[in-house]
């Protein structure tokens, strides 16, 4: 699979179903041992050749940020909220597509002509966000949409600029992408791949594939907000997109190992891979999940930098998601 | 043609306010084989006549856009923005765009990250000023594609919703143009004895220009403008807002009550369900500057009711811009020098 055909399936968290077959489908063509844990995680094994070696978890997770239907309007539109976190300010007057049937939909707002001054300051909470799908009326709504219906960004895989591309849903489809890169090549150690569930509720799949699998190594392979551009001042940019692949000291749910953190910073100067450390602590990812489930895990993450995380157009430099994986190939190689 | 794919083809084109050149040549050679004879005026608005011995009618829609402009460049590569007619800025963050430079190039219409925003910061929308598009390209790339003045067109989709409803860009108001072409099609079946312009006019959005040169150049006797109105949404004002599915007219000291009662008698006797849009003056459409020119037009207002104005998910419903097509042809078949007599009775 490439990057377009995985950001081109929906996965809103805890609706994952449809890119979990296409992963499950993808690894099995390069590795024996693909199954399917109680936590919906797609785990991918390769035994090694070498016993001796820790056993090493590289993880990714599948799900992205979304909406649900939990209503419905008179005249047939839906009421929504988010799945896992987006700014409102982002939802207005983009593209979507609901449900199993993927009927496409747009999110309205009352026309700027309608609005007193004080709507124009005020931001539109998702209680007065809707979804458009057309339908005449709140009963042919909810046989098309039942309460509970995902809905996910649709936003066409765009490539543009010097060698970046927008699409929704890159956090964390450029870790699949890592992963499944991975799996193409053996190694001594055991490796394993998992691709997980429902990382943006709350790191919840994370936290099954870690007491199943228990890791010695998880490595976590993320994408992370970038806020380089507009004249943002040097001191509040976090990463930036097309330096290369970003390593995490700590963020919002881990201190990364210190050990594992030189090791991946010394091994890309060595090996010449873009790299960069991340400059604040910020976020937060399955690092902490597999931190802290069981007996624990030594962990670090390393993440590629997205812009405009979370909204319908998110934005990474390719070379930035190559950067990731090379560092994630030659940890391996070099363990 | 069928009236989907134009509508397609002509919601893709770009045609900001001032800039109308390729979306009126397209619209001047669609509508050239249901016309008599068929012009671009010097301002962009595209003319098309059937000709006939009776008065002269002229319908009018406006071709051009809202948009944006680049209005500098910084130096990280980033392009501030500038409106191009009412940009609402609400819709602006995570919108992918065109920017109109050397080469029509693709960017992201980025913002500061929320987690820089102070929390005073939070609670208020992004303002326009705050906004910039990002090329991801490197400085120097920039400023050798693009320059201060570039026009930046916003997303572009047509999609088709449930229902008939068709949701678009710039809606407002090709899906007006779209009504004319239709109506001409229409008109190929029916024996018209009017001298009939449909004209596509050229900057609307900034003050109905583009009608008024237009209005000049023909000399009508009647009017008929066409532009979309507000359909009804969860938080809109009643009084301002039409149901989706059905034509409007609008009623009001800016548009004349005879020629308004002709448009409303013929659709009884076609059975066309026509709504009632009051406006207490100025209806911010090209009938405003039509109805002062060459001593004083009478102009009627014909509406498209239309969901989101002014945003990139404009929603109408194809089935009133059918209806609207069927009254507007057959009122220009059936306008006569007679109606000239009643207008002031």
């Amino acid at each position: 699979m490439d990057l377009k055909q995985l950001t081109d399936i929906d996965a809103v968290s805890g609706n994952e179903n449809a890119l979990r077959r296409a992963i499950v489908e993808a690894a099995r063509a390069l590795c024996d041992d693909v199954t399917i844990d109680r936590s919906g995680n797609v785990i991918a094994t390769k035994p090694g050749t070498d016993d001796r070696l820790p056993h090493v978890v590289l993880s990714a997770h599948m799900d992205e940020v979304g909406f649900m239907i939990v209503g419905y309007t008179d005249d047939g539109l839906l009421r929504i909220r988010p799945i896992g976190g987006i700014d409102p300010r982002v939802a207005v007057s983009k593209w979507v597509r609901v449900g199993k049937d993927a009927l496409p939909g747009v999110i309205g707002a009352m026309a700027i002509h309608l609005q007193t001054p004080e709507d124009r300051q005020r931001v539109l909470g998702f209680d007065k966000l809707y979804i458009d799908i057309g339908a005449k009326d709140q009963k042919e709504a909810e046989r098309l949409c039942p309460l509970g219906t995902y809905a996910a960004f649709d936003t066409p895989y765009t490539p543009f600029g010097d060698g970046f591309v927008a699409a929704k849903a890159l956090d964390d489809r450029v870790g699949c992408l890592s992963l499944l890169r991975i799996l193409e090549n053996d190694y001594a150690a055991k490796v394993t791949c998992a691709f997980v569930t429902q990382e943006e509720v709350g790191l919840r799949g994370a936290k099954g594939a870690a007491f199943t699998l228990q890791p010695d190594i998880a490595i976590v392979l993320e994408g992370t907000a970038a806020n380089d551009v507009g004249d943002v001042p040097a001191r509040s940019r976090v990463c930036e997109a097309g330096n290369g692949v970003c390593v995490s000291f700590m963020d919002g749910a881990s201190i990364a190992d210190r050990g594992l953190f030189q090791t991946m910073l010394s091994l890309a100067a060595s090996e010449g891979i873009p790299h960069q450390v991340k400059r604040a602590v910020t976020g937060g990812n399955d690092a902490g999940a597999y931190q802290r489930t069981g007996v624990g895990a030594r962990t670090v993450v390393l993440s590629v930098p997205c812009r405009y995380i979370h909204s319908g157009a998110s934005v990474a430099k390719l070379s930035d998601i190559d950067a990731q994986y090379a560092l994630a190939h030659a940890f391996l190689n070099n363990l | 043609m069928l009236i989907e794919q134009f509508l397609r083809e002509v919601t893709a084109l770009p045609g900001l306010t001032g800039n109308e050149q390729e979306v009126a040549r397209y619209i001047a050679d669609a509508f050239a084989p249901l016309a008599d004879e068929v012009r671009v005026d010097s301002m962009q608005s595209v003319i098309a006549r059937i000709k006939g011995d009776g008065p002269k009618v002229m319908f009018a829609a406006h071709l051009d856009e809202i948009g944006l402009m680049v209005t500098n460049i910084e130096k990280d590569g980033a392009l501030r923005l500038g409106n191009v007619g009412g940009v609402d800025p609400r819709i602006l963050p995570g919108m992918m765009v065109k920017v109109l430079g050397k080469q029509a190039l693709t960017g992201v219409i980025g913002a500061k990250a929320i987690h820089l925003l102070s929390a005073q910061e939070r609670k208020a929308n992004y303002k326009r000023e705050d906004l910039y598009v990002d090329l991801g390209l490197p400085y120097e790339q920039v400023i050798a594609n693009v320059q201060i003045g570039d026009l930046v067109q916003l997303e572009q989709r047509f999609v088709n919703l449930k229902n008939n409803r068709i949701a678009t860009k710039t809606a407002d108001d090709r899906a007006c143009v779209a009504i004319m072409y239709r109506a001409m099609q229409l008109l190929k079946g029916m024996r018209p004895t009017a001298d009939l312009y449909f004209v596509a006019t050229c900057q609307e959005e900034i003050g109905g220009h583009g009608a008024l040169t237009a209005s000049y150049g023909i000399a009508p006797d009647y009017a008929i403008a066409l532009d979309v109105c507000h359909a009804q949404t969860p938080d809109a004002p009643r009084i301002s807002t039409q149901e989706l599915t059905s034509p409007a007219l609008g009623m009001g000291p800016y548009l004349h009550p005879v020629l308004r009662q002709k448009i409303v008698d013929i659709a009884d006797k076609i059975n066309v369900t026509v709504q009632t849009d009051l406006m207490r003056g100025r209806t911010s459409t090209d009938a405003d500057e039509i109805g002062t020119a060459c001593g004083g037009v009478p102009t009627a207002l014909l509406e498209l009711p239309l969901k989101y104005m002014h945003t990139t998910v404009e929603t109408f419903d194809m089935r009133a811009l059918e209806e609207c097509a069927r009254l507007l042809a057959q009122v220009a078949s059936e306008v006569t020098a007679s109606w000239g007599d009643e207008l002031w009775t």
